[in-house]
């Protein structure tokens, strides 16, 4: 009878202590790209703690931008290694965070999700970025309001429509701001322009578009 | 009955530090309101009044999409924007899909055309293109 209690205490103990266990030096990662950065790439740093192998079953991402890789298949009991996180960009603006799920073969741990935020600068609001008339509306100008960040000082813009069929006049009103205002030569058929915003010095360039619609106008 | 008793409020103390505890991490509402949701049916039933745009990646959009569909993801959101804009009028609905219901596309694209192009009647689709297959069947 003692040895059966103590081959069970024992089973107990070894089932204890031969776990495997991914610990993880953190599981969420605040990148700051700059301008002009293509992508963030966030690393997620694990080691295994335990004494039994892990393996991925699977990584995934929430956001078809996202692509997720692991080092490898298997980490072996005090491996260390890493998820590598890229997030594409694109034209993508403000605070994005997307998630990375990882699974293992860890029963305690079957499920990390890995957290990956990027705060993309913002040099310019546009507000709006689209103007439109509807056919046969008055020839009055609309407004555009452009606001420069305060990490992104901005002393003049300049604006070119796609289109001659738009004229635009640039005005600064203060503390970093400029409004925008755009009148068609026309409304009595559909037209259309993209407007490039460009600060001065800048080689980078903000869009707007207007148009006249198809619509009549809504009074 | 005491037994019982004892049981749930023994239950209930971890739910209670858990739900502190995750305060702010559990979304308690759905992050777009049911007004501006639509589903396959609806959306079908506003027939020519309805302007599809897909905000999945442009691979995606390629292989396959809702007939007449407009592209608008947030890769090429400069560049494709003014494409969406001339097909676009005020009298028309604007339903925007991504892959699944699990998907964020669409929803971060449908806000940029609220609050950035401050567009109206633009809608998220419900179940996303997954659902729209189903219902094509």
């Amino acid at each position: 009878m003692r040895t059966r209690i103590f081959a069970f205490t024992l089973s107990i103990f070894l089932c204890a202590i031969a776990r495997a266990e991914l610990k993880w030096e953190q599981t969420a990662v605040e990148l700051h790209p700059t301008a002009g950065d293509k992508e963030a790439v966030g690393h997620f740093k694990y080691q295994n703690t335990g004494s039994q192998p892990v393996r991925f079953k699977s990584v995934h991402t929430s956001c078809g931008c996202t692509v997720a890789q692991s080092q490898k298949e298997e980490v072996p009991p005090g491996e260390k290694g890493e998820i590598t996180a890229t997030f594409k960009i694109g034209d993508r603006t403000g605070t994005q965070v997307k998630n990375v799920t990882v699974e293992t073969d860890d029963p305690d741990h079957a499920t990390t999700v890995l957290t990956l935020k990027a705060v993309i600068p913002q040099e310019l609001e546009i507000n709006p970025t689209f103007v439109f008339w509807g056919q046969g509306e008055a020839l009055k100008s609309k407004s555009i309001v452009v606001r420069a960040s305060k990490d992104f000082p901005v002393k003049q813009l300049k604006v070119t429509s796609s289109s001659p069929d738009f004229q635009t006049k640039v005005e600064q009103t203060g503390n970093g701001q400029f409004k925008i205002d755009i009148q068609p030569r026309e409304t009595s058929r559909a037209i259309a322009a993209k407007l490039l915003i460009q600060p001065e010095d800048s080689p980078k360039v903000f869009y707007a578009t207007a148009s006249v619609t198809n619509a009549p106008a809504i009074q | 009955m005491r037994q019982a008793l004892v049981l749930a409020a023994l239950a209930l103390l971890p739910a209670i530090g858990q739900a502190i505890y995750f305060r702010d991490k559990v979304s308690w509402q759905s992050p777009i309101p049911a007004s501006e949701m639509v589903t396959v049916a609806q959306a079908r039933a506003w027939d020519g009044n309805v302007i599809w745009v897909d905000a999945r990646p442009d691979a995606e959009f390629e292989r396959d999409h809702v007939p007449d569909a407009v592209p608008l993801n947030e890769d090429r959101w400069n560049e494709l924007l003014p494409q969406f804009l001339a097909t676009w009028s005020p009298e028309k609905r604007v339903v925007v899909y991504c892959s699944s219901q699990s998907c964020n596309a669409s929803r971060e694209v449908a806000r940029r055309l609220r609050e950035e192009a401050q567009l109206r009647n633009v809608f998220v689709l419900q179940g996303g293109w997954e659902e729209w297959l189903k219902s094509r069947k």
